[in-house]
């Protein structure tokens, strides 16, 4: 008996996944504990195992496919084993479920769709270097089988072939360069030779623009930003901060927080640290807004913003305000570097109550952050620059660090947000404070 | 370059190598002054004596193990086996000693012994003597298979079957004793186990043995005049098999066609066939491998029935463009 794989529910609010890969093939052997698919949920990104052993038998739904949570996306079980019994019985259920729809070949398209395509090897191995799907091509083969030609003609037909004259064509092999680059001069774009010529090539160069789809992570990203930035009404302000307190103070605790988890502490986490008793006493901006109503969020679970190879992810470190320097820097460096390798699970992603955005790697002075929905506000770190600044009359060069803050205007005004900032910038100058 | 035929250079050939090396020695049913069933051995006795052309009575059993045991204490035999159909006889001698000699001793004893025996069908010899079992003996390890397509090659594989120091059966079909080709006067060795490209060609790529190789010839100039260029490799010895000739060839082609005479099923055409898909060729398949042998039925005596129980010229044309047929 074949075993259903399921779109997982990977938190309480997700009500679809996105397959954004297979790790196997159908008809490839797969034991327990191996990598099967991942999902994109609307926060994370996923690998989710194979909970059985067996072979792949089969996949219902392809990449970038969305699918509801709960459903069957997969077979595996004995290779012998027939799975489109099984399939027409999860259909039934599926359509005693939904007696409302249609009973006619409504529910049976997307399994009809998916027929199997003949297409020689040869055929499958064209339409998988250019990256075509099978069924979008005619085949001529015996019984509609797609042979190699009927790829080539498919792709060419797509790519209508570059006119180029003879000329051209033995200066673009002798210079080594590629005709699909060249946009042609001649009548209907035809290359001609002074289009390939290499004095003249570098003048009128007109390169091709590379495109990039607009999908996973990056596609998460750009929604929730549009999401944040046209709904939550922005203001950000921004304060200077003298870090010479907090500069020796790191350099004291740099030592022993690295002997005792190998680990070093950075401003980060010392921002952190403050931001997070700071936040306990400024309730409203550690705070949502749903609906109607305000929520007051009583713990302070600081986001941190990380650069991960695909775009920007967001780790939370929980229950900031309760956490010493040394168990935040331990935690905060595991998340990140998890976030740098991808491999952040979903609970690692959510809860957060505020965000910490720093850019004090970059010489970036301030900046004004976008909010993560639904949190109310977002502290924006730049870097930390000597600069002059006037003491009781002489001017001292000072370490200085500017500090931006995004709040929603619909819950926050200026006043508690600028009070707020102030109190911050008093405890990051006066560290010592924090033990009070 | 002179010509003779198929059978001259296979007696060229063992003649050559009987007057270098005095422990080769000839054993067969009347192959001294009769000259073998098909005069392969034709005035040999002359030059070499009853003791070194020897007639043996008819048991082929007992005149194989003889040799078997000859060649395990240093003589290199060449047995005659009248038509190949009769290797069934041979079979326990073949398969369970000279197969298995070398291997069982660790090396310490070997057979170098050349089983030379007709096969196959087309001069009216009927279901008895008309027989392709090469693949019963392609199936055995320790064995090696040769079936040589023209006069050149028969003369060097066999120059090479009898310098090798385990067991050879060598097939000579029936209807290429008659064959002229080319053949250098001197001895020569073809190494076994390297296919030949017999024509190139850039569509199709057609696999086949023995008379084979000469009918997919044939149908390769047709198909030409039709547009389609064929290769056709000749693989020679099925035991070692060349298979990265057959493979380089296919991912050229992407189409492949197997022809032997031996009945299809269980055939080594079906071996062949495997070896191209379980390649890195199978990527580069366009159509599916054709396969063409014999009828699965007994050979008929009727002379037009025994023509169309094996591939002909027209078959290998029909396979061929099966392989790029297009609606």
């Amino acid at each position: 008996m074949a075993n259903e794989v399921f779109m997982p529910k990977l938190g309480a609010s997700m009500e679809s996944g996105t397959i954004l890969q297979w790790f196997k093939e159908e008809g490839e052997s797969i034991s327990e504990g191996e990598m099967l698919f991942e999902v994109m949920t609307d926060k994370v990104n996923i690998e989710i195992e194979a909970d059985s052993t067996g072979v792949l038998l089969k996949k219902l739904y392809e990449v970038n496919d969305e699918v509801p949570v709960n459903q069957v996306i997969a077979y595996i079980g004995q290779k012998t084993e027939d799975v489109e019994g099984l399939m027409k019985e999860s259909l039934e259920d599926e359509r005693d479920k939904t007696p409302n729809d249609n009973k006619e070949d409504h529910n049976l398209m997307p399994f009809k769709e998916r027929e199997k395509i003949r297409a020689t090897p040869a055929a499958r191995k064209q339409a998988r270097d250019y990256q075509i799907e099978l069924n979008e091509i005619v085949g001529t083969g015996p019984r509609g089988r797609i042979q190699l030609d009927d790829v080539k003609e498919f792709v060419n037909k797509l790519e209508p072939d570059v006119k180029v004259t003879p000329l051209a064509t033995k200066i673009a092999k002798a210079e080594q360069i590629n005709l699909d680059e060249i946009k042609g001069s001649g009548v209907q774009g035809k290359i001609m030779s002074e289009d390939v010529r290499p004095q003249r090539s570098r003048v009128g160069e007109e390169r091709r623009e590379e495109r990039i789809q607009m999908k996973g992570i990056r596609k998460v990203i750009s929604q929730r930003m549009i999401e944040s930035a046209f709904t939550a009404p922005h203001a950000t302000i921004t304060t200077e901060v003298d870090m010479s307190a907090i500069k020796e103070m790191r350099q004291e605790l740099l030592p022993r927080i690295e002997e005792q988890i190998g680990e070093r502490i950075s401003y980060t986490e010392i921002i952190m640290k403050a931001v997070g008793l700071m936040l306990k006493k400024h309730r409203i901006i550690n705070s949502s807004l749903q609906d109607d109503y305000i929520i007051l969020h009583p713990n302070v679970n600081i986001g941190l913003a990380v650069a991960a190879p695909d775009g920007l992810v967001v780790p939370v470190i929980k229950e900031c305000d309760q956490r010493g320097l040394t168990e935040l820097t331990e935690v905060t460096k595991g998340v990140t570097r998890l976030a740098r390798e991808n491999k952040l699970n979903l609970d690692q992603m959510s809860g957060s109550t505020f965000t910490i955005s720093n850019l004090g790697m970059y010489a970036i002075d301030a900046f004004s952050p976008i909010i993560n929905q639904p949190e109310s506000a977002i502290l924006g770190v730049g870097r930390i620059l000597e600069k002059p600044v006037g003491v009781a009359g002489t001017i001292v060069l000072r370490p200085m660090m500017a500090l931006s803050l995004s709040f929603d205007h619909r819950i926050i005004d200026g006043a508690p947000a600028a009070a707020f900032l102030t109190e911050l910038k008093e405890t990051l100058e006066k560290p010592i404070v924090m033990l009070a | 370059m002179r010509e003779i035929t198929f059978q001259q250079a296979i007696r060229e050939s063992m003649s050559q190598e009987m007057r270098e090396n005095e422990l080769v020695y000839l054993m067969g049913e009347d192959i001294g002054v009769y000259g073998g069933a098909f005069g392969v051995t034709n005035g040999m006795i002359g030059e070499f004596g009853k003791e070194r052309i020897r007639d043996t009575p008819i048991s082929e059993i007992g005149f194989t193990g003889a040799a078997v045991g000859s060649a395990i204490t240093g003589m290199r035999p060449i047995v005659e086996i009248q038509f190949s159909d009769f290797l069934l006889v041979t079979i326990d001698q073949l398969v369970n000693q000279a197969a298995k000699m070398r291997y069982m001793f660790g090396g310490k004893g070997k057979v170098p012994m050349v089983l030379r025996t007709p096969n196959g069908s087309g001069l009216g010899f009927a279901a008895q003597h008309s027989q392709s079992l090469e693949a019963w003996l392609a199936h055995i390890p320790g064995l090696k298979v040769v079936q040589p397509s023209t006069p050149y090659d028969a003369k060097g594989l066999l120059k090479a079957a009898m310098d090798e120091d385990n067991t050879v059966v060598f097939f000579e079909h029936k209807m290429l004793y008659g064959m002229k080709g080319e053949v250098p006067e001197e001895a020569y060795s073809i190494p076994l186990g390297k296919a030949d490209v017999k024509r190139e060609g850039q569509d199709v790529t057609i696999i086949a043995t023995s008379i084979m190789v000469q009918r997919s010839l044939e149908a390769a100039v047709q198909l030409e005049s039709e547009g389609i260029s064929c290769e056709v490799i000749d693989p020679r010895t099925l035991l070692p098999l060349d298979e990265e000739t057959i493979i380089e060839s296919v991912k050229k082609t992407g189409r492949a066609v197997v022809v032997h005479e031996a009945v299809k099923r269980g055939g080594f055409g079906g071996e062949i066939a495997s070896v191209i898909q379980e390649s890195e060729a199978f990527d580069y398949l366009d159509a599916p491998i054709q396969r063409l042998g014999g009828r699965f039925i007994p050979i008929p005596y009727n002379p037009e029935l025994e023509k169309n129980s094996v591939p002909q010229v027209a078959d290998i044309i029909e396979g061929v463009k099966a392989t790029i047929y297009r609606s």
